[in-house]
């Protein structure tokens, strides 16, 4: 930490970032409805976001330090802000321009605790914000993920493949059951609603598909569609068109953990995604977890 | 009253792939406002609170062989759907392209008619394009409204001579496609937005919502018209501040407009302008933006083209 004589002044948190839109992407990813509160969490590691739905569904993104090409910290302990989900992506994507990588600086608090965004690539041009934050409400966030067994329950599925499934679970609506059982190694999801539909995951039939595969147990949890969908529900075209796997665990009581990377590189000059690019930059991912609480205790 | 002319293909070209794409954006039904010497469509001039556009055209610019008549000073205006003649415009060129052979065969006549529809007791107006191909003819009529009176076109003409006050400061936006960009996205955050413009060519454009304040401030713009030297000690302030600044100097004005109507002046883009400029009006009373188109293969203001909108500006205080 650099010491000088404005530190006390300093703001909690100045920081810079070259890609606008990988993190529009990655608070994209959990935008599930159109008015949503969001807490965001500073530290010396980076932001988290976290959002949550009528004590049954969760979401964080964590934005790293290593995303950012700036990031200045300076604050005691885990500052907290409530900020609207909804205004903070539009904004942000006010600075976007595309195909044109665009430099911004984000700082926390402003003069009235609002938390500040400007462009800082050009001087003839400057786009800023200015958003105003809220103290976040006292509730526990009472999603502790812990595993069920000594072994981990996971399973890796392609994005894409997912997302279908959740598409297509739709028709069947209401409540989901995902069965999963280690011999045959398969995951199955289960709609019974308007009609019935199953889905199975068969870990050996579709390697291209289901990439890992831990499981010591049958075990079989019901979800409620309206929450499980929104793991999937707006997944930005980045993560479907890298395609890398979406990590699924269940953990103790059912609780769902689902995890997906969300490439968050600076934009190439073209709108095409750059595979090599994003290999280059290991770094440059943002982290999205989702925790869905089952709907009754294990069925079986 | 009669109107007869032949579209020439740099006419036809100007209509089909630039004007009449950003007029439609404009708002479905324009006037027409033919006079001896010009063609002008006309946004919202007599009637509402849009946005007003107005295209003027010399008559060489789209036309050869042009005669009009009609007893109020050989001027005729009528309104018209702009998709509707686009589409007959992209038509009659469909059809030139496919069958046209030699310089008089693709000619495309437009003409004012009457004519009785099926199923109609009264004849109704009609804007009627007559396109020869090498075997066929192809005729479509466009429907128009009833001619405007004599009082209607009076009217029309003295709200088009009110439009074309200079605003006393204009400041040029070298990127129209980036400030497009940027407040098609500013329209999700509100629907108010300031604009303020001053003398030492900056343009500040921003919404303020009771939860968001964005905005963008573009500097070192090329002004005409009135200009002052930016005071140095304003380099480092905020752009609220340095509009603030300069609004209490006297060098900025600024006003609110609605963020739709903004939007929709910079789909005048589609008509492919060289220039664009924005000012304000004398007492702040509209926001104007003027789009200029050179000659082509020169930076020489074509003088027969032309094209401007006025932004109404709403009262903070009746909202």
């Amino acid at each position: 930490m650099t010491s000088s004589a404005v530190e006390a002044e300093a703001p909690d948190l100045v920081c810079q970032l070259d890609s606008v839109h990988g993190m529009v992407d990655a608070l994209s990813a959990v935008r599930w409805k159109r008015h949503q509160d969001a807490v965001v969490e500073l530290s010396e590691h980076g932001l988290v976001v976290i959002l949550e739905d009528t004590g049954c569904l969760q979401a964080k993104v964590y934005l790293q330090r290593e995303l950012f090409v700036r990031y200045e910290y300076n604050a005691e302990g885990r500052p907290r802000f409530g900020v609207s989900l909804g205004l903070f992506v539009d904004c942000l994507n006010s600075f976007s321009v595309p195909g044109r990588s665009s430099t911004i600086e984000i700082q926390y608090p402003g003069p009235d605790m609002q938390l500040l965004l400007k462009s800082v690539d050009s001087h003839d041009v400057c786009i800023y914000a200015e958003i105003r934050t809220r103290i976040p409400d006292t509730i526990s966030w009472d999603y502790h993920f812990e595993p069920a067994g000594s072994t981990p329950l996971t399973f890796t599925v392609k994005s894409a493949a997912l997302k279908e499934a959740m598409d297509d679970l739709e028709w069947p609506g209401s409540s989901i059951e995902i069965i999963v059982q280690p011999d045959p190694p398969c995951v199955t999801f289960k709609g019974e609603g308007h009609g019935d539909l199953q889905i199975d995951f068969t870990y050996y039939v579709n390697t291209d598909l289901v990439l890992a595969f831990h499981c010591d147990h049958q075990v079989s949890y019901r979800y409620k569609y309206k929450f499980l969908r929104a793991i999937t529900s707006n997944l930005p075209s980045s993560v479907i068109k890298d395609n890398r796997g979406s990590k699924l665990s269940i953990g103790r009581g059912g609780m769902l953990k689902v995890q997906h990377l969300v490439s968050v590189a600076r934009a190439a000059a073209s709108h095409t995604h750059n595979d090599s690019a994003s290999h280059q930059q290991p770094s440059r991912i943002a982290y999205i977890e989702f925790f869905v609480k089952s709907v009754v205790d294990e069925v079986n | 009253m009669k109107f007869k002319a032949f579209l020439t293909e740099h006419g036809v070209g100007l209509l089909e792939k630039r004007f009449l794409p950003a007029l439609d954006k404009m708002g479905k039904i324009c006037h027409l406002f033919l006079t001896r010497d010009h063609a002008i469509f006309l946004h919202n001039l007599l009637n509402g609170d849009g946005v007003q556009c107005i295209a003027q055209f010399r008559k060489q610019a789209l036309f050869d062989d042009y005669r009009i008549s009609s007893q109020n000073e050989d001027r005729i205006a009528f309104a018209i759907d702009v998709s509707l003649l686009l589409r007959a415009v992209r038509s009659s060129v469909s059809i030139c392209t496919e069958f046209g052979n030699g310089p008089t065969a693709n000619r495309l006549q437009i003409k004012l008619v009457k004519k009785l529809p099926l199923n109609c007791t009264q004849p109704m107006p009609f804007l009627t394009f007559e396109t020869k191909g090498y075997k066929s003819a192809v005729v479509q009529d466009v429907p128009i409204s009833k001619p405007l009176s004599r009082a209607e076109v009076l009217e029309l003409q003295t709200a088009l001579d009110l439009a074309q006050d200079l605003p006393p400061t204009l400041v040029q936006v070298p990127d129209l496609s980036h400030l497009q960009n940027f407040v098609e996205r500013m329209k999700h955050v509100g629907d108010l937005l300031n604009v303020s413009i001053s003398k030492y060519g900056d343009l500040h454009v921003q919404i303020s919502t009771t939860l968001i304040t964005l905005g963008a401030e573009f500097r070192k713009l090329l002004v005409i018209g009135e200009q002052a030297e930016a005071p140095s000690d304003d380099r480092n302030l905020s752009a609220q501040t340095r509009s603030e600044r300069a609004i209490s100097r006297g060098d900025a004005q600024r006003v609110q407009v609605s963020v739709k109507h903004f939007s929709r002046s910079l789909q005048c883009h589609l008509a492919k302008p060289d220039c664009t400029f924005y000012g304000i009006a004398l007492q702040g009373s509209c926001l104007t933006v003027i789009f200029q188109f050179f000659i082509p293969g020169t930076h020489q203001t074509d003088k027969s083209i032309s094209l401007h909108c006025r932004l109404p500006v709403l009262d903070p205080g009746s909202n």
